[in-house]
């Protein structure tokens, strides 16, 4: 096989692998039951504590960290809304990665289980929260999880996944609150 | 052509290699890091995230021999040890281990039954993650995070073993660290 043909076919695993990864991703989101008292759109981080997210590579990883705050800032700005010190709004985010375990092969619109396989996999849940600075009521949360096994290990496709993510969390934001 | 069975070429590859445990390596960077300046380095307290294994909480001889290993591969790259004043870099490194579960065809590996047919099953097995973290001593910001995971596999009972295990990690974790450029010189 040539180096060329080589490069070719990790290029294609690699697309399938994000393809897949795609079609996979399970987004949601729900807003509290107040809204917004005061609603000038304007936010700022708030204050997390450190937590583990159940993967060592992604604890305290400020390349991971910075790469979804950028990625959360540029879907608010879209949105209209901008930093402040006197936000109206405060924004958290949490990461979580647990081992989970499916089968693959089912078919389960039709409830046929035929030569399925189990499959341990790493699945991450991106968690973006939107909470009241005055009493931290929250306000709206929405969320993302997918299988993340082959994800951490590469850094171009993690960022990638991160922004594909927060795209689609932000496609549930409403217009208003 | 003489045709070798499979089994033999595993076996012969799992002695020579002491059943060693494949070993997964990566990293993180910053975006046009410029590593240019970086010559020294310092050790910088341990962070306050749990090993989630007793077995490693302050284990001064699991935290030796990380120092010892890394400060060598450092070593043979070019960096040396700040001696006196403030370093380039400063170095942190986390431990931590994870039961999991991987699916296996547990009756194949005795030879009870064969390929497809074996029945699969889910064995817990004990992953372990050293995380090395490299920090700009004056910006206070991470550079670059290398880790190793890999089947730890009775690896804390055996010092030997996890001897040569941490400086199989370790050299290839700095494999993928841009190297130094030697003081006095430009890129």
């Amino acid at each position: 096989m040539t180096a060329i043909s080589r490069s070719c076919l990790a290029a294609g695993c690699a697309a399938a692998i994000a393809l897949s990864a795609c079609a996979t991703v399970e987004v949601n989101s729900y807003r509290g039951p107040r809204g917004l008292d005061a609603p000038s759109r304007t936010y700022d981080w708030g204050l997390s504590a450190v937590q583990p997210t159940g993967d060592p590579r992604l604890d305290n990883n400020e390349f991971f960290e910075q790469h979804l705050r950028a990625a959360v800032e540029r879907e608010l700005a879209r949105r209209g809304w901008r930093k402040s010190d006197e936000p109206a709004v405060l924004v958290h985010v949490h990461t979580s990665v647990v081992e989970d375990i499916r089968f693959v092969g089912v078919d389960t619109a039709a409830g046929v289980c035929a030569d399925c396989k189990p499959e341990v996999y790493d699945s991450g849940t991106l968690l973006i929260d939107i909470v009241s600075p005055d009493d931290d009521r929250l306000i709206w949360r929405g969320w993302a999880r997918d299988n993340v096994s082959n994800l951490v290990d590469n850094q171009k496709w993690l960022d990638g996944a991160v922004d594909k993510a927060v795209t689609r969390i932000f496609a549930k934001w409403p217009s208003t609150f | 052509m003489v045709r070798v069975p499979l089994w033999t070429v595993v076996a012969v590859v799992m002695a020579t290699s002491g059943c060693a445990a494949a070993i997964n390596v990566s990293s993180h960077r910053g975006p046009n890091q410029d590593w240019s300046g970086y010559h020294t380095f310092a050790w910088a307290p341990a962070d306050a995230l749990p090993t989630s294994d007793p077995r490693l909480d302050d284990n001064l001889v699991f935290t030796d021999r990380m120092h010892g290993t890394v400060a060598a591969g450092l070593a043979d790259r070019g960096w040396s040890p700040a001696s006196t004043g403030a370093s380039d870099v400063l170095i942190h490194y986390h431990a931590n281990v994870t039961t999991r579960l991987n699916v296996a065809h547990i009756d194949q590996a005795y030879g009870s039954c064969p390929g497809a047919a074996c029945p699969e099953g889910f064995a817990e097995y004990e992953a372990g993650t050293i995380v090395l973290d490299f920090v700009d001593a004056r910006t206070q910001r991470l550079i670059w995070r290398g880790w190793a995971q890999t089947n730890l596999d009775e690896l804390l009972s055996d010092s030997d073993r996890m001897a040569r295990t941490i400086k199989q990690a370790v050299t290839r974790m700095l494999d993928s660290l841009p190297a130094p450029t030697p003081a006095g010189r430009t890129r």
